[in-house]
């Protein structure tokens, strides 16, 4: 059901609705959830950046080993050398935060210019990138990553190089087709018409004022991916190195003890990954509902 | 006399077919002034070059190869420039028999070299207003923000203030109501006529000497398209802006314009003051005028009954240009006196009366010429 409310105020101006009254009540709370998410990661980041933790995340303690939680002390109880889980589920964001910021940066910075180039200068350009995003996808991302790390190191900054990399063509084909379809309505024509300089016809006109929505987007989904990729390689044995914790390497660990009943080491960090993921293809979505107007009916 | 402010002199802008592998002939050596403070009107069919001209003029043509030869003369504030300057270094032509048959271009070079040569013209001495207005606003931003922009960038209005000031007098002037309600609106929350005049705001408030209107009531309702151009005449004779008027609804430029010329297949056909080309009374007509001036409603042929006239046949393919006159396929005054001219032999441009030049071998001045 939706409401129709006209707000007090002058009539016959537009756009004064807030976004509460634009949106549906699902995306508020899918937006709401994503948020909160985004707020915890940023929150876990800043604490761990600053070391404020509740325990030493690498303090082992032998008499304690895959503890239950809320035994003296440890909220969530201690892996299988001992140590606290809930420290070192604070720490392993880190192995997320900036490496994903880069992954993001990268697709993002690249994926818009290509994504001009292909849609406003058109020609070979476009011919490029297509060949590029057909090389991408005929190549399993994931055994280009471990080709990455066979031939450098098994370092999680190489590895989101990659991810931000893969990421571009798709970026870069939302802002081809946006600009494709832009150019059938005449504004850039009669923006340069107006003498307006190219630079501003591109940078102001078409990618902040047309697409900053998509790529606002794209890259809360970017991040959602990140995570998603580093969790995999964690579990393969390539992610962020033992002793340094990540989300994904706390569950390979915890996973020798699971059957020995001892769930919690690798359930919590699952369910922290399961949660951020979710948080961040939410708050995507809800986005992209309220900004693009998709999957209405 | 002094100069025109506009003197486009044999302009050739050819396109390619990769189909056909022939030029696209779209203007075929255009030669038109536009007098200062007057507006000259460019009628025809579809597809007979108008726009293609007037793009040509304020360097928006895009496709290659482009324009390839002429001048176009533009003076303005005492300074007279061309701006086709240079073009020859740029494009090698080759003709064989009055036809094109190659060009070289160095695309790059030429749209580098044209920039730099538009920059400062393009929407401060020449501003345009295109057809469809909702497409030729950029549906993200308010009318007020885009308007601002083009204040900011070409006039002394700089400060955000002054120039929020000037463009609000603009859509004043353009007689768009509570114009400080709609500086916020967005372009899909105003109707097609009212984003016309934003954008006729737009274009005249850099204050140009020349405004380019590309069929600026095409796809607009009746009632709005007949608003549109009451604010034209008014804005023509508020501000004295010189105007280049191109569309195909002859009653518009009959309006609006004080010289007339009329394309057909690339070239001008009929050119002279308004009132002598479209007298209705006029001894010396070309039969391409008289056929769209016959196919205008008029309260005359409402009152008969009668059947508005239509021009039999389709408009000129500017890839095949037969050699002789191009409106011969469809003319239907062809006697057999000049039949082997009009089919063999293309007619010049002749003069008949001071200022009326005529592309017909019925006139016996184009005999002479």
């Amino acid at each position: 059901m939706r409401r129709y409310v006209q707000t007090p105020g002058r009539i016959g101006e537009f756009s004064e609705l807030s976004v509460r009254q634009r949106a549906e009540p699902l995306d508020l709370v899918y937006m709401g959830y994503g948020l909160l998410v985004v707020a915890l990661v940023v929150a876990s980041y800043l604490l761990g950046a600053f070391g404020w933790l509740p325990h030493d995340p690498q303090a082992m303690n032998v008499g304690l080993i895959n503890a239950v939680p809320f035994t003296s002390g440890h909220l969530l109880g201690t892996d299988f050398l001992g140590r606290d889980l809930q420290a070192r589920l604070i720490l392993g964001i880190q192995a997320y935060f900036l490496p994903g910021l880069l992954a993001i940066t990268i697709s993002v910075a690249g994926g818009s210019i290509l994504g001009i180039l292909a849609g406003y200068k058109g020609g070979w350009f476009d011919t490029i990138i297509t060949y590029f995003d057909n090389l991408l996808d005929s190549f399993p991302r994931l055994v280009l990553i471990l080709l990455v790390i066979a031939a450098f190191k098994p370092d999680i900054y190489y590895v989101m190089v990659v991810v931000g990399i893969t990421g571009m063509p798709v970026i870069a084909n939302l802002i081809a087709g946006k600009i494709a379809f832009l150019r059938q309505k005449s504004f850039i024509e009669a923006a340069h018409a107006l003498g307006l300089p190219a630079h501003t016809v591109v940078l102001k006109h078409i990618l902040w004022l047309n697409c900053r929505a998509l790529l606002v987007i794209q890259a809360t989904l970017g991040m959602a991916e990140a995570i998603l990729v580093e969790t995999s390689l964690s579990y393969l044995g390539f992610g962020v190195q033992e002793p340094t914790p990540s989300w994904g390497n706390m569950v390979q660990a915890g996973a020798n003890y699971f059957l020995q009943g001892n769930f919690w080491p690798s359930t919590a960090p699952a369910l922290a990954i399961l949660a951020t993921i979710l948080g961040f293809q939410l708050l995507g979505d809800g986005l992209n509902n309220l900004l693009e107007g998709k999957r209405r009916k | 006399m002094d100069a025109p402010l506009l003197a486009i002199e044999n302009l050739r802008t050819y396109f390619f077919s990769r189909a056909k592998r022939a030029f696209i002939r779209s203007v075929d050596g255009v030669s038109l002034g536009v007098a200062r403070g007057e507006t000259l009107g460019i009628v025809g069919e579809s597809g007979s070059g108008k726009s293609v001209t007037a793009l040509s003029a304020a360097g928006l043509v895009t496709a290659g190869p482009g324009v390839i030869s002429g001048h176009i003369h533009l003076h303005s504030n005492g300074a007279r420039r061309n701006l086709l300057d240079g073009l020859e270094k740029y494009a090698r032509v080759t003709e064989q028999d009055g036809r094109v048959m190659a060009v070289e271009k160095d695309e790059r070079g030429w749209r580098k070299h044209s920039e730099t040569l538009m920059a400062g013209v393009r929407g401060k001495e020449i501003a345009m207003i295109f057809q469809n207005p909702r497409s030729a606003l950029n549906p993200y931003s308010t009318i007020g923000k885009q308007l601002v922009e083009t204040i900011r960038l070409h006039t002394n209005f700089k400060g955000e203030n002054e120039a929020r000031e000037r463009a609000i007098h603009w859509l004043e002037r353009v007689r768009i109501d509570s114009p400080r309600l709609r500086f916020d609106n967005f372009p899909f929350g105003m109707s097609g006529g009212m984003c016309q005049r934003a954008m006729i705001a737009m274009a005249l408030s850099a204050e140009p000497s020349l405004l380019i209107a590309d069929e600026p009531t095409t796809g607009l309702d009746a009632t709005i398209q007949s608003r549109i151009v009451d604010l034209l005449a008014q804005l023509k004779t508020e501000t004295g802006t010189t105007t280049l008027l191109i569309s195909h609804d002859i009653s518009v430029i009959q309006r609006l314009s004080d010289h007339i010329a009329v394309m057909y297949g690339g070239t001008v056909v009929e050119t002279g003051r308004a009132a002598e080309v479209l007298a209705p009374e006029a001894k010396v007509r070309h039969p391409y005028t008289a056929a769209l001036l016959a196919s205008i409603p008029s309260a005359d042929t409402i009152r008969r009954k009668s059947y508005l006239q239509a021009i039999e046949g389709e408009v000129l393919d500017t890839i095949e240009v037969p050699r002789g006159c191009r409106f011969y396929g469809r003319c239907n005054r062809v006697t057999e006196a000049i039949r082997e001219n009009c089919a063999g032999l293309e007619p010049p441009l002749g003069d008949v009366a001071s200022g009326h030049k005529v592309r017909c071998w019925l006139y016996p001045a184009a005999r002479k010429a």
